[in-house]
């Protein structure tokens, strides 16, 4: 028996040796994995400080970013401002002084030297005009949108109707489909509209039988409404300066304008997130199609 | 008489042939820049003790040292001026514009035409309304107890 516990001691002794050895190598590796582990924690800390810092920076620079565009805005405000005001004076005096040279002087002046005047007075109003339009369609973009359900066919029969009484049409023949409706700031898509149809009583004043149309299409997925009329219309290769401030597709005195109609027509749909278009020929009328949100038609029972 | 606050002589010059087209025979006193204006209707400065009493202002906005509405929001805390009547006559048509002229307490907003015949036609309203058919406040000096008596 004792020779027996000798040798199991000494096996046990040899077995501990083993596991001691395990433990060591265990430890060994324990220690490097850790070592390796507080390592990469550093090299954690280093990057999210890295990555704060950057964030820092970034806030930093949205801030300078704001804060110069806001100054841009406020110089875009200040210049409008200036030119609604500095603008307009000269041309009252030159508009003022040439009518006071007609009224006093008018009688030693012969037909030409009054018509000399004449067409000083209708620049400086046209530049007046020009003006009031390019401040209008800055305006555009300052005003603050407030969006609700809009019925345009009632609208168009309101801005129809204004048109009647300021120009008479009485073989204006009207056409406006009910219940068209979108969602929208209602000023400025009275504005829309209202530029569009005076378009269309402007380009139909050579019109025999003048119609203007307004309804809705659902063409694929996306509704759009539309203003058509049978008036004087464009040639399609001009399509691309339609919406351009300034650009007109008829010679001066032709028909009258600043050419800032459409261009601001544009500008209200985009800020709809909308798009227009329009498809016409010369002498075959024009049609102006637009989409906006929410645009569908509701079910009018009993109305025509 | 018409107190008209304009520093622009060729305004200045357009203004007073239209009221006189117009057959308004009242004396036109004329102030160049807001300072002047204040000086003149508050009686400081150069007008000590010979303050002016209009029976309306026509006030521009865009002036020189002074601009229009402070001589606006000067003359409404100003007792003896409080509720003298004011037309703004400017060439701005900016909402800003309208909209702190009449809370300074504007009694009138009218944009300058271009077209000077529209003018023409805008001043013999102005006239016509404001020197003829408004019935202007009591000044608040002289006359507390004849107003009462009257009433």
């Amino acid at each position: 028996m004792p020779f027996d516990d000798a040798q199991e001691i000494l096996l046990l002794r040899s077995q501990i040796n083993t596991l001691e050895q395990l433990l060591q190598v265990h430890e060994a590796t324990a220690l490097q994995q850790a070592l390796r582990l507080e390592k990469t924690i550093e090299r954690l800390q280093d990057k999210t400080a890295e990555v704060e810092e950057l964030n820092r920076e970034l806030e930093n620079r949205v801030l300078q970013r704001t804060s110069e565009l806001q100054a841009a805005v406020q110089e875009l405000e200040t210049f409008c401002y200036s030119v609604s005001h500095d603008l307009r004076a000269p041309l009252r005096t030159l508009d003022g002084f040439s009518q006071a040279l007609l009224e006093d002087y008018g009688e030693t002046l012969d037909a030409d030297g009054r018509m000399f005047l004449d067409r000083i007075r209708k620049n400086s109003q046209h530049l007046a005009q020009l003006i009031d339009s390019l401040l209008q369609l800055s305006r555009l973009n300052r005003l603050e949108m407030k969006t609700q359900a809009v019925d345009l066919s009632q609208m168009v029969a309101a801005v129809i109707s204004d048109l009647k009484q300021a120009q008479p049409r009485p073989e204006m023949a009207v056409h406006i489909e009910p219940g068209i409706q979108a969602e929208g700031d209602s000023s400025l898509l009275q504005n829309v509209l209202m530029n569009l149809l005076e378009n269309s009583w402007k380009f139909t004043a050579k019109t025999e039988h003048p119609t203007v149309e307004f309804g809705l299409q659902k063409n694929g997925s996306e509704p759009c409404c539309f203003v058509r009329d049978n008036g004087a219309g464009f040639d399609m290769r001009f399509e691309g300066k339609l919406f351009g401030a300034f650009q007109r597709l008829h010679r001066p005195g032709e028909f009258e304008g600043t050419g800032i109609g459409l261009a601001t027509v544009q500008r209200i749909i985009r800020r709809h997130r909308g798009r227009i278009w329009a498809q016409a020929a010369v002498n075959e009328g024009a049609t102006f199609y637009f989409t906006l949100p929410g645009l569908r038609q509701t079910a009018m029972e009993g109305r025509a | 008489m018409i107190l008209l606050v304009e520093d622009n002589p060729d305004h200045e010059a357009l203004t007073i042939r239209a009221l006189k087209k117009n057959n308004i025979v009242n004396e036109v006193q004329v102030a160049r820049d807001g300072a002047e204006a204040l000086e003149m209707l508050m009686g400081t400065g150069r007008f000590e003790a010979k303050a002016v009493r209009p029976s309306v202002v026509l006030l521009d906005l865009k002036l020189p040292k002074v601009d229009g509405i402070d001589v606006l929001r000067q003359l409404r805390n100003h007792e003896p001026t409080r509720l003298l009547p004011v037309v703004v006559l400017t060439s701005s048509d900016e909402e800003r514009d309208v909209l702190e002229s009449y809370q300074y307490g504007a009694n009138s907003y009218i944009r300058k035409p271009v077209d000077f015949l529209q003018f023409m036609e805008s001043t013999k309203q102005l006239g016509l309304y404001w020197l003829v058919l408004n019935q202007s406040p009591p000044d608040p000096v002289v006359t507390d107890d004849k107003s009462l008596a009257s009433s």
